[in-house]
């Protein structure tokens, strides 16, 4: 079983996904739910792997999720070296181990003579990243014709991962465009010059202690040449909290500001919003998390609590109750090191997201309120 | 026409067989095993996803495949301790048939290879692929299982080199098309419609493996396009389509000194064929020059390609597959 598992981690990692490109991606899905067994495997309008596992009663639908696409462009080498200890590669944790995973559970449940009660899900997202901002669950939550009980989202990193609140998240762009030159007017400025005040302006945007919220200046963009003042200039801005008012109102102060600097530098300057999650969770006292922190005890897994900016939060706006699970433990991309994920903790990952599935199978999901915006408190 | 008829009937796309199931379904039929060899040296950074994805796929998923065997040149880093923790039967060359010495090589590995793997049908796959996928195996053995009378199947690519930004979509093959085809299209002009004689990946039935000679080096797979050719036709050839294959590219100074050993094995076949005669044996020194800081320099190569003799008349190889024609 862990060759196979392997070896759909290595055939997946090297099939190219950028975010509206991951055809190829679904089409090995869709291949391998055929051949575990499942009737229903099909593309669904915007392109989402879906598979579903008929449960014995059908009472209960668990939904598996990973997002199939990934931040490398496709001319990129995506070649893959295992090594005795590790599968280096780009894209490997992130998210290509998360798909080859939800590709295999219908084989490692029939491996373990596992029949579930609940129908299985399995589902592979499209446009999840970036601007493709969740447009693949989006689309699947809001037209399944069926109650969605319960929800994992399955990452290729890190084991012991355990997130159930979804921070807020807004991210948009700041674009500046000087005027063509015969409709400059006095005070006209090089487009750089214009970002660079609206940045201190940004920075100066008085932030609360609580509720948790950052404003993060994320990328720049401006110039092609040492002699020429750029005419246009992008800056990427993040706003996370854990209360969607302030979000909103931040965003609303950038708003003014953008608008003000416009005017007041003669340029066109605007700000647009292109991806917005909401904050909110299920308590520490769900019995999906107890039940999941039950089965990372008994692996011996150090469970680590936070946030996540997974599809989770699309589950969570929805009123299902989700939780984020890491698979094995690895690096992601940087300049020095490429991107990597180690072999052996993968199986203890794959034990307890199918202890996870067992336990919503066995009611871990049922009967409880739905989840909601939580306090802080309640983070522990 | 011969050729181009051939070139129609006996020229396949991985895709003809990809229905798997149905490989193994018939291979069982006809009774038939399949064994792989990954001749390696040094390959740690390419060994570890050849096993794992042709293990996974073609011996677990599906068993086309009845064995998995590495056979090692001596590699230095970690190319043997990889390939043994993910399943592969591991052989260092060198310590196998120890009665019959060493000569390292990749064709002492395959030519070692018939005698420790026990297929009917055997799969050579060279081990720098950087985009391993099934088909590098179910697309040579296909045409084998599905006709009898297909005795060896060779790959052909679309051969990307890799490089810094990126793939280039075509290139490699020059000492194909500037050697060994010009030299065919000479000598054996049907042979030259097989579309790249020096690629890595081959499949051939053990009943005409263990017929053939196996130069250790350079040369192994030029001599067993000719000998093959010369004991059974062209018909008993067909080749496929494996699309694209990544692997490393060698600087042209390589290429010359492959290009010599080739030459050499082309040359003792016209020899022995009497398609030519030589006044003196050819020289097994390969010269090649280097300037640096202008001063030259002449660098020796001793590139002689010995030749391993056909399988068959090993003694051990006779007893492990023919035991009962030994003599009592």
């Amino acid at each position: 079983m862990r060759e196979r598992l392997l070896a759909n981690l290595v055939m997946i990692a090297q099939i190219p996904a950028p975010g509206g490109a991951e055809e190829q991606r679904v089409r090995f899905l869709l291949d391998r739910f055929v051949e575990a067994g499942i009737s229903h495997a099909a593309a669904d309008e915007v392109g989402n792997a879906v598979g579903r596992l008929q449960g014995k009663t059908g009472d209960r639908n668990i939904l598996l999720v990973s997002h199939l696409d990934t931040i490398f462009p496709a001319n990129l080498d995506h070649n893959v070296t295992v090594e005795s200890d590790r599968v280096i590669g780009p894209g490997v944790g992130d998210n290509a181990l998360g798909a080859a995973i939800v590709s295999m559970v219908p084989s490692v449940l029939e491996h373990l003579g596992i029949e579930l009660d609940s129908n299985l899900i399995l589902l592979g997202t499209t446009h999840s990243l970036g601007r493709g901002n969740h447009a693949g669950i989006r689309f699947f939550l809001d037209h399944i014709p069926e109650k969605v009980n319960c929800g994992i989202c399955v990452e290729g990193m890190q084991l012991g991962r355990l997130n159930y609140f979804s921070i807020g998240t807004a991210r948009g762009d700041i674009t500046c465009d000087v005027r063509p030159e015969p409709s400059r007017s006095y005070g006209s400025e090089s487009a750089l010059v214009v970002i660079n005040h609206i940045i201190n302006r940004v920075l100066g945007i008085s932030i609360p202690n609580r509720p948790y919220t950052v404003i993060r200046l994320g990328k720049m963009r401006a110039g092609v040449a040492y002699d020429v003042e750029p005419d246009h200039a992008e800056l990427g801005v993040e706003i996370v909290s854990h209360d969607d008012e302030m979000i909103d109102q931040i965003h609303h102060q950038i708003e003014d500001i953008v608008s003000e600097m416009s005017a007041r530098h003669a340029v066109e300057a605007h700000f647009y919003l292109f991806f917005k999650t909401q904050a909110g969770g299920i308590p520490f006292s769900h019995p999906l998390v107890k039940g999941v922190l039950d089965v990372m005890r008994s692996l011996q897994i150090e469970p680590d609590q936070g946030h996540s900016p997974s599809e989770l939060s699309e589950l969570i706006a929805r009123g299902v109750p989700a939780v984020t699970l890491g698979i094995s433990r690895g690096m992601r991309s940087r300049k020095q090191s490429p991107d990597f994920v180690l072999i052996d903790p993968i199986l203890t990952g794959v034990a307890q997201l199918i202890g996870a599935i067992l336990a919503i199978d066995e009611g871990a999901c049922d009967e409880v309120e739905k989840p909601q915006p939580v306090d802080e408190g309640d983070l522990t | 026409m011969k050729s181009q008829q051939w070139l129609n009937e006996r020229t396949f796309h991985h895709s003809n067989f990809w229905d798997i199931k149905w490989l193994v379904e018939e291979k069982q039929r006809q009774g038939l095993s399949i064994s792989l060899c990954l001749p390696t040296l040094n390959e740690e950074k390419t060994i570890g996803q050849e096993i794992v994805i042709l293990k996974a796929e073609l011996a677990d998923r599906y068993p086309l495949l009845d064995e998995i065997a590495v056979i090692d040149s001596g590699s230095s880093d970690q190319t043997c301790e990889i390939a043994a923790r993910f399943g592969a039967d591991v052989y260092i060359a060198s310590e196998q048939l120890v009665e019959q010495g060493d000569h390292p090589g990749k064709g002492e590995n395959l030519w070692k290879a018939l005698y420790l793997l026990n297929g009917d049908i055997i799969v050579y796959v060279d081990t720098d692929i950087k985009n391993i996928h099934p088909r590098f195996v179910y697309g040579l053995v296909g045409p084998l299982i599905k006709d009898p009378e297909v005795h060896y199947v060779k790959a052909f690519y679309d051969r990307p080199l890799a490089f810094s930004g990126g793939l280039r979509p075509t290139g490699g093959g020059r000492v194909t098309e500037i050697l060994v085809r010009p030299l065919f299209c000479l000598f054996y002009p049907e042979l030259a419609a097989i579309l790249q004689p020096l690629s890595g990946e081959y499949a051939g039935r053990r009943s005409i493996l263990e017929q053939i000679s196996y130069p250790v080096g350079y040369g192994v797979e030029t001599a067993m396009l000719i000998d093959i050719y010369e004991r059974l036709g062209l018909y008993a050839f067909a080749q496929t389509d494996l699309d694209r294959r990544i692997h490393r590219n060698q600087e042209t100074i390589a290429l010359g000194r492959m290009s010599f050993g080739v030459l050499r094995t082309f040359m003792s076949r016209l020899k022995r064929e009497q398609l030519a005669r030589f006044e003196q044996e050819l020289p097994i020194i390969m010269r090649q020059y280097e300037v640096n800081d202008g001063n030259y320099r002449q660098l020796e190569y001793e590139i002689e390609e010995i030749e391993r003799q056909p399988m068959i008349e090993v003694e051990a190889y006779r007893q492990k597959f023919y035991p009962e024609q030994q003599p009592v």
